[in-house]
Formats: C-alpha cells, structure tokens, sequence
C-alpha cells in the first residue's frame, strides 16, 4: 500500500488533516457513549412488571363524601364489573404498578432489630395476585378465608398482632431477605407485628421507584380486602383486544351504581407503563438524534474537505495518472488516505470515550462504559468515512492524465 | 472602518465563488449552535433562584421531630422537612428569624355561597407571614393579621384566576367562599402566581418541577376547623386515627414545612443554634423520642439535594457543547482548506504591501461573517428545536420558551463561534511566505 506518500502529503496539510482527526475523535467518543445511554434506557423501559400488563386496564375513582355502606357499595360495585362479558378478573387494589403512587413500609427480620433491614411497598386487595397475574414460583395464593378487612385492621390492631397473618413477597425480595434459603414459612416484622411469607411470586414491580431501580422488585402482597372509602382503583383483566370496551364499559356501569362519584382515570396498563419511562424515551430519542446530527455532520465535514483535496492537486493527479497510475489507483489513494486519518481518529476517539464516559460516571450516576461499545463506533466511523470520501476519491479519478499538460 | 467594510466585501465576493461550500458552513453552525442554544435555554430556565431576589434568603428547617414511633418506623438517613403542627406553630411564633412561615399544599373545592360556581384548585395552607415573605403581589385587600390567625378567622386570599371564575370580576374582596364545611371571607385577591420553580413542599412533589398556580392561601387553623386539610398528610405517629388523602386528622402527623427568611449568613448561623435549642429541648422534655438532628438548608441547597432538576437537563447541555464543538471543528477544518486554496491571492496581497495582520484580519472578517451568517439561520432552528422541546412529554417541556435573553446570547454565541473557527485557519494563511506562493499563482 502507498502510506508513505500518504503521509508526506498529511504532513504538508497538518493543519487540515488535524481537524479531520479531531472531528472523527470527537464523533467516535460522543458516539460511543450516546449509544451506551440509549441502551440502558431501552434497559430501564424493559424493566419486568411481573403482571399480565396487556391485558389489565385500571379505572381510578374518586367518591365524593365518606360512605358508611362502603363495603356493601364495593361488593357491588365488583359484582356489576364482573358481569362486563369479556371481564376475567375483577379487584379492587390499593395501588397499581407504574402509577407513582404507593405506600412502602420498613420492614425487619427480627422484630428487636434497630435498624429496619429495607423498605418494600405493599399491595392491598382481594384477588390481587389472580387479576394482576403474578406468577407464583413458591407456595399459594391466599386463600379466601384469610383475607381481613382493611379497615378493621388499621382500626384495631390487635386483630393480627398474635394471629402472624401471611404475606406474598417476590423472589427478588426474598432472595435479598433470605439468600440461597427458601423464603416460605419464614416471618417479617412491621414494628412488632410479624407475617409469615406463603408464596413467592416471580416479579411485581412497585408503583414507584423512588428508592430507586435495584430496589424496583422489593413487593409484598398482604390479605386485606379494601373498599370503596380506602382504595380507588379497579383492576380488570380482559383479552387484549378488549382492552377499550371493557374500559368503557366499566366506566358506564360504575357511574350507574353512583352517578356521585367521578372517575378520575381509565387507562389500560400499556397506557401507564408507556407513560411512567416517558422521560427515558424522550431521552433516547434526543440521543439518537444526536447520533443522526453528528454522522451526517460528520459526514459532509468528510466531503468538503476531501473535495478541496481533490481540487488543489488535480495536476498532481493528472501528473500521476500521466506517469501511469490507473483509474483504481487513484481511488485507493484517496481511500486509503481517509482510512489512515480515521483510524487515528478512532484511536484517539476511544480514549476519549473513556474520558468522557469517567466524567458522566461521576456526574450522572452511570455504570461504566462496557469494552464493545468502542468497535461499535469504531465501525460506524469508518464506514462514514469512506461512504463521504468516495464521492470525491471518485471524481479523483476521473482526473484525465492530459491535465498534467496544461498550467493551471 | 473602512477596512472593515473592504474586507467584508471580499469575504461576499469569496462565498460567491463557491456557494455550496459557504452554504455547508452556514448551517453546520447554525445548526451547531442552535442545538447548544436549545439545551442551554431549558437550562437556563431551570436553574437559578425559584423566587428571584427572594428565595436565596430562604431556609427550610430539617429535625427528626417524631413524637412517638411511626407506623413504619423508618431510620432517620436523610434530613427530613414535614414538621408536626404544633413544633411548626412554635418555631414560628417565636419569630427568631427575619421572617418566618410555615406552608403545605391543599386541594380545596371552591364554591360561591349560592354553589353555583365552583373550582377545584391547588393552595397553600399556611401559618405566619407566608405571603408577605414568599412577595406574592396583591391586587386587592391584604394577607391575613396575626389576630385573625390566633383567633381561626375562617378568611383566604384567593388569585386572580379563581375570583374571575367565581365571580366575574377579580375585585372579589369582601365576598364569600365555600370551603371544605365552612364559609371564608375574601380578604385579598393575588395576581396569578407560583415560583419558576417547584421548591416547597418538595418531598411530596417530586417530578412535577414547574408546578402550578396557587389559587388560594388559608390560615391553617380555620381551615382545619373547617375541613380543609393537607393534600399530603406526611408521615403519621403509630396511635394517629387511619387518616385519607385530604384528611383534617393531622394531629399526630408531620406534614408541614417551616421556611424562614435570613438575609445574612450570619443570621442563619444564629438560627441554627436557636434550632438546635428548640430541637434539644423537645427531646430533653422526652417530646422527640430520637435524636432530633436539626439542620437548616438553603434553598439552592435543598432543591440539590432532593435532585429537583432531573439529570437529564444538565446531559442534554453537555451534549449539546460536544455537539457544537464538534460542529466548530468540522466548519475550521472547511475553512482552513478553503483559505489556503487561495494562497496565490494572499500571496499577490503580501507582495503589494498588506501586513500579515492584514491578512490575518480579513479571513477572520470572513469567519465572523459566515459565524453571523450562521447564527441568523440558527434563530429559527432554535424556535423550532424548542417547539420540538415542547412537544415532548417530559416534565420540563414548558420550560422552553424563546425570550430576548436567548436572542442577545445567540447573536454574541454566533459571533464568538465564528470568530473561534477562523483563528486557526486565518493564522495558518496568513504564516504562508509571499514569495513561493506568487510562483505558483
């Protein structure tokens, strides 16, 4: 290959051929970590619920008042949403995943223990587990006689401090409380009352991740019945291509058993979940934007200058093409020559990528830049750069040997 | 002068020659420093003070304050804010800073005594001066007196927006309201308000940074009398009766937060020990059961440390300058090649007599020129990477807005951008000896 003549000609246009390097460097480094940030928000978007999300929808009611006869009210209230034809499963929940609203508690594994050991949310409702359709690895559901009312509870305590009612918690819970034992049978302590854990579902993600994303799948499912005054979001679970009748169905027969009450939302679960990583997808959608505007920034920077190139030695061409050089020759040269400039630009676009990578790890919480990332913008580099030179290169060689007769 | 205009003339005359590259240019800047200008404007509008020339005074009090264990009986790892009624009411009362009030959002129906209006609006409850410190501009009547407070005067302070819906007019002083079970007396009418930025009650508002407008002010004792309670009730004690959303039963929870104005550093210096005071003697009296902790945060302080601003924002700037960076470099690469191309002309210019400054003058004319160039055509990129902003479902889509400030920082952006570009290729042409060069022309 003809790098030595390759070089002397860079070295005669240093000051060109190093903002060349500098533009690719600086492309390769941006690209590379670009492409990182979109990946772990794909990650975050595709973050396991654990609940037959197509097929849920959930309408949020408000009543206006406090109800003495709440408890007959949700029995119908459930009975007439049953009826809906198409409607599996019906539940009244005290929260829902991807809704951002939730309630957590500290829990512990000894009720003497100081220091709680972490805090995990809790899902309150009759028939959770079946029309959420969590799946159950380990143990039971609850069954129907274990179920309490809410309200009672909280109202007297007492009722479960000697009776160690049972929990459902998630494998990744139970693995973090219990590692490499089985969870079931063993007990959790809220302040001094213990539960005692009968299943173990494989994943249900709490409403919210304000403890952040390691701490997405720390649930508990407890057998409390709720009602109409202290829950406010029905569960359905229909065929997916039911979704939008049941949905209005429901919201028709709800406002029938009380025109008082407004409905605060219907959604499916789709419509929640696409809602709640909103912001994620925004992001990698101004990522991927970005990667778009530098490749094609990139791009014409390639062209322009390699135009220039071929405009200013087209005699040294004609001259070469005179002396004997092929067609072939001269398109490799000018080839050749932006694939020594952009591998020098890559080389020093991966350091940089690290650096910059160093920086967003400090900055943004970031995990470090995995190693397959940088071939990755290596790649595109190239392939960039010889897709933009090759327009000019081929105008290159088009230069007829008889221009090396005239004087320009 | 006249030089200038000579070698403004030249640089047109040049970018005839060769209108595409000169086109290239022009927009790899423009749309370099659009993007910059895009991410630095959502910026911009969300940092800085929430409250300008006020909330940089303001500290929000921080105590471990709980009475008794709570129902889910959490360590105390972070600072927290929600205080119990009462130790609010106290801290408050005893005036020890240069203003003082303590605040929780509500959401209240608000009807007209016949009910024939209504609106369901967001507000503060609040104790002290609240509306005096926080400067929320009146149009008609007064904050609430301290007698009026002491004695649970059922009175409010509704805005502007609210006494239009309600009553036509926004003169609403003297009137009545339906609130909650009770009937408030109108005492003042505010102009439409809120902070750039969410910065009260933070903890129960997490990602809903640019909040809204508040709609009205109560005083916390009558609207609790009247069943107007906290949107939020905070954390509550073990023996708290089961309390709802919007719940009145509040006693033995902690969700109200005390802010204070300071105007010297050295006044906070000597709250904190007031603070430390009062928290020591809670816990030695055996009414806080922990450790009580206290700590008094700046605003700026506090919005950091709860993370106010998503990290987003700030990677979108970064981004934003890398691009940029990136644009600057490609368009110093095409000048460059495109000012030596012409070192037979510079050559002939060095021979009649033009120093190398001259020479160095005129190129860099021309790159602040194209840099203008590029910056008239970034105007209406950056209009429209805003609108794209804006379509956005994020929650700070409304944060982009165009205003002169951007204009003038553009303009001076794609002055400083053009100039930046053409040092290294002006300074190179200019470096090229005359003589060789006239050979080759």
């Amino acid at each position: 290959m003809e790098f030595g003549p390759i070089l002397s000609t860079l070295r005669r246009h240093k000051i060109t051929a190093f903002l060349l390097v500098a533009e690719i460097a600086l492309t390769c480094a941006i690209i590379c970590n670009a492409v990182f940030l979109i990946s772990q928000r794909m990650e975050r978007m595709k973050m396991p619920s654990g609940v037959a999300e197509h097929q849920l929808v959930m309408l949020q009611v408000a009543n206006i008042g406090k109800q003495p006869d709440a408890k007959a009210r949700t029995e119908a209230d459930l009975a007439a949403l049953r009826r809906i034809p198409g409607v599996k499963q019906v539940a009244l929940v005290s929260q829902v995943p991807f809704t951002n609203s939730s309630s957590n508690s500290s829990i512990r594994l000894d009720p003497k223990q100081k220091l709680p050991t972490l805090n995990a949310t809790q899902y309150f409702g009759q028939d959770l587990i079946k029309t959420f359709g969590a799946q159950l690895v380990a143990g039971r559901d609850f069954r129907p006689d274990e179920y309490m009312d809410y309200d009672a509870v909280m109202r007297n305590v007492d009722l479960v401090r000697n009776r160690t009612p049972s929990v459902i918690i998630t494998s990744e819970l139970a693995e973090r409380l219990w590692p490499g034992e089985s969870a079931l049978g063993k007990r959790l302590y809220f302040a001094d009352i213990g539960v005692r854990v009968i299943g173990v579902v494989k994943s249900l993600i709490r409403p919210s991740l304000f403890l952040g994303d390691d701490a997405a799948q720390w649930s508990m499912v407890f057998p409390l019945r709720m009602n109409t005054d202290n829950a406010s979001r029905y569960v359905l679970r229909t065929d997916p291509r039911d979704r939008q009748r049941v949905l209005a169905a429901a919201a028709t027969t709800l406002r029938k058993l009380d025109p008082h009450r407004i409905i605060l939302k219907k959604r499916t679960l789709d419509e929640i979940r696409s809602d709640f990583f909103r912001n994620d997808r925004a992001m990698a959608g101004t990522l991927l934007g970005v990667i778009i505007a530098l490749l094609t920034v990139t791009a014409l920077g390639i062209v322009g200058l390699a135009s220039f190139w071929v405009a200013q030695r087209r005699r040294t061409i004609g001259v070469r093409r005179a002396l004997g050089a092929t067609r072939s020759n001269i398109l490799r040269y000018f080839q050749t020559e932006n694939f020594v400039l952009a591998t020098i630009g890559i080389a020093i676009g991966m350091m940089l990528a690290w650096g910059i990578n160093l920086f967003l790890m400090q900055h943004y919480e970031l995990p470090r830049l995995p190693w397959f990332y940088l071939p990755v913008g290596a790649v595109a580099l190239w392939l960039i750069g010889q897709l933009a030179v090759l327009g000019p290169a081929l105008r290159a060689s088009n230069v007829p040997p008889v221009v090396a007769t005239r004087s320009v | 002068m006249t030089m200038f205009t000579y070698y403004l003339e030249l640089a047109w005359r040049r970018c005839r020659q060769n209108v595409p590259i000169v086109l290239l240019v022009v927009l790899t800047m423009a749309i370099g420093i659009a993007s910059c200008m895009t991410a630095t404007t959502i910026f911009a509008a969300l940092s800085g003070e929430p409250l300008p020339g006020i909330s940089d005074h303001l500290y929000v009090v921080t105590m471990d304050s709980r009475t008794q264990g709570d129902a889910n009986d959490a360590a105390y790892d972070t600072p927290q804010s929600l205080l119990n009624l009462r130790d609010a009411k106290a801290l408050v009362d005893a005036h020890h800073a240069d203003s003082q009030f303590a605040q929780a959002q509500s959401l209240a129906q608000v009807s007209t005594t016949d009910g024939k209006h209504s609106d369901r609006v967001i507000g503060l409850l609040g104790y002290g001066s609240l509306l005096s410190t926080l400067g929320v501009p009146f149009r008609y009547g007064r904050p609430w007196t301290e007698a009026e407070q002491t004695a649970h005067a059922p009175v409010v302070v509704i805005d502007a927006t609210l006494a239009e819906k309600l009553f036509g007019t926004s003169d609403a002083v003297g009137r009545s309201v339906t609130m909650g079970t009770g009937t408030f007396r109108i005492i003042g009418v505010t102009a439409p308000w809120k902070p750039r930025m969410q910065f009260l009650g933070l903890t129960q508002n997490a990602g809903n940074l640019l909040g809204q407008d508040m709609q009205f002010y109560a005083p916390v004792g009558a609207a609790l009398d009247h069943g107007v309670g906290p949107l939020n009730t905070g954390k509550c004690a073990k023996s708290a009766p089961v309390v709802n959303f919007q719940s009145t039963h509040v006693t033995h929870c902690r969700w109200i937060e005390v802010w204070v104005s300071l105007d010297a550093p050295a006044r906070a210096s000597a709250y904190r020990v007031f603070l430390t005071h009062y928290a020591q003697a809670q816990h030695q009296a055996g009414r806080f059961v922990q450790e009580p902790k206290p700590r008094l945060f700046g605003t700026q302080a506090w919005m950091d440390r709860l993370k106010a601003i998503p990290g987003d924002v700030g990677l979108n700037v970064v981004l934003a300058g890398g691009f940029l960076l990136l644009c600057m470099i490609n368009v110093a690469g095409l000048l460059a090649a495109r000012f030596l191309r012409r070192q037979g002309h510079v050559a002939i210019r060095r021979a009649l007599g033009a120093s190398r400054r001259h020479v160095f003058m005129q190129h860099l004319v021309e790159a602040g020129a194209l840099g203008m160039a590029g910056g008239v055509l970034a105007l209406p990129l950056t209009w429209l990477g805003l609108w794209v902003v804006r379509m956005q479902p994020v929650a700070y889509a409304a944060a982009a807005q165009f205003s002169p400030g951007v204009f003038a920082i553009l303009a001076l952006l794609s002055l400083l951008v053009g100039l930046a570009v053409g040092i290294l290729p002006a300074w190179r042409v200019c470096r090229q000896p005359p003589a060789l060069q006239i050979k080759l022309a």
